[in-house]
């Protein structure tokens, strides 16, 4: 019984001789090697944090190059699952001093400030080429303006990508910043929107659009240009029936289309 | 909706502080060499590193760490034995050659001897079973760590460091 006893002491002591010292030792020689090779595999770091704003609580992550996750929140398994996506390829620290930026400029954006979003934007998170690109191109897209799914697909020399584009802009990283907001259905319906369609209809309403609460389709105040002719027309006019979809921008108003350096039409002598 | 709370991970650096020193006594510990111990505890940490976003938040940290180690000693020893193997026919004394001296030191001969004993039979043990006698051992984990760590059932690993103990003691 005295020798089986010495087995697990045994087991329990050998290589224990080795003192901390020496460990320490060890650990002082290896640290630097450990730190050389680790820089080279580093991922870059993001500050991230939740910030407060009128559609909601958002979860803000931001990179050196700009904003890379503006998400609205929906629940503790979507927040863990979205930091678990980010993680993939930066090393997020929370930081809420850095991110608290963002939620002044979206409340001051609501507020009605143009100018508000000054941040710039890191598409780092985008997943594919083609995804990137729609949300390139969408950033061309001013306040006060509307694109079709379908024109924004034309514009990318995508000829029938509405469906890609709409997947692309639902799983869109920073809405507000990239305005996925700003894309409606062809037909004129507001459409879907991944926050929300509560929130779309808010972001457009403080851009200048006159929306009710529950209302499907822009208004008849609405205007839209031909992209092509640089011609805008009323919604009602008749040269709407042979128009190609594709290249039509709506705008608030008359006054945005002229911004967008358009004039009216003859026919229906819009504005 | 009610505050949200921002559960994020620790960032790595706090886990390389909290766990370097027992991970570096546990490699020396199982390798019984400081330079393998030094290699190994370089590797480990860049694969930790490179697979911590794929550990999720709520999980321990602890024995996903020894998974690593360990596994990073299974391959090394399985390479060096085969190595050895084709240099030095003579295998049955190569262990205890290689550990005398090198890092053990013990007042006692006696003792000394039972340690390089002990340690070839721990060598002769099957995989699983020397890994979770490690585990148990010199590393120091429960037994619900050792099943993480393993990939197994509780139960599972206490059946596997109570056969390496036996099978030991037979040999004793």
């Amino acid at each position: 019984m005295v020798k089986l006893m010495k087995v697990e002491t045994l087991l329990g002591s050998i290589g224990n001789e080795v003192g901390s010292e020496a460990v320490e030792e060890l650990l002082r020689r290896t640290r630097g090697r450990v730190d050389k090779a680790l820089k080279h595999i580093r991922r870059p770091q993001a500050a991230v944090g939740i910030v407060k704003s009128p559609l909601g609580d958002l979860l803000v992550a931001m990179s050196a190059g700009g904003v890379l996750l503006n998400s609205y929140l929906r629940g503790a398994s979507d927040l863990e699952a979205t930091i678990q996506k980010l993680r993939l390829a930066f090393d997020p620290i929370e930081d809420q001093r850095t991110v608290r930026e963002v939620g002044a400029e979206i409340r001051r954006y609501l507020a009605g400030d143009a100018k508000a979003l000054r941040q710039k934007v890191d598409l780092s998170l985008v997943g594919t080429p083609f995804q990137k690109k729609v949300l390139d191109k969408l950033q061309s897209v001013p306040r006060g303006a509307l694109i079709s799914y379908q024109a924004l697909g034309a514009a990318l020399q995508a000829a029938n990508s509405a469906r890609a584009v709409g997947n692309a802009l639902h799983d869109n990283p920073i809405p507000i910043y990239v305005p996925c907001h700003r894309v409606i259905s062809s037909d004129g319906r507001i459409g879907g929107y991944a926050g929300g369609a509560a929130r779309k209809l808010q972001l457009l309403r403080s851009e200048g659009f006159e929306l009710n609460t529950a209302q499907a389709r822009i208004p008849d105040s609405v205007v839209w240009g031909h992209k092509g002719s640089k011609i805008y027309c009323r919604r009602d006019c008749r040269t709407a029936a042979h128009v190609d979809r594709a290249q039509i921008l709506f705008f608030a108003d008359p006054r945005q289309a002229e911004g967008a350096g358009m004039r009216p039409c003859k026919i229906c002598r819009p504005g | 909706m009610a505050q949200q709370k921002l559960l994020l991970p620790r960032p790595f650096e706090v886990i390389m502080q909290r766990h370097e020193r027992e991970i570096m006594r546990y490699l020396l510990r199982v390798s019984g060499d400081r330079e393998d111990a030094a290699d190994l505890f370089q590797e480990t940490w860049l694969r930790a590193y490179r697979a911590y976003p794929g550990l999720e938040p709520q999980s321990e940290v602890r024995p996903w760490l020894y998974a690593i180690a360990t596994n990073l000693c299974r391959n090394r020893f399985r390479d060096r034995a085969r190595w050895a193997a084709v240099v030095v026919p003579d295998r049955e004394e190569l262990p205890a050659a290689d550990m005398i001296g090198k890092n053990h030191r013990f007042d006692h001969e006696n003792e000394g001897y039972a340690a390089v004993h002990v340690r070839e039979l721990i060598s002769d043990l099957p995989t699983r079973q020397r890994e979770a006698l490690h585990l148990r051992y010199f590393a120091g984990l429960g037994y619900g760590e050792i099943a993480t760590a393993m990939d197994c059932t509780e139960d599972n690993a206490r059946a596997n460091v109570s056969q390496a103990v036996k099978k030991i003691k037979a040999k004793w």
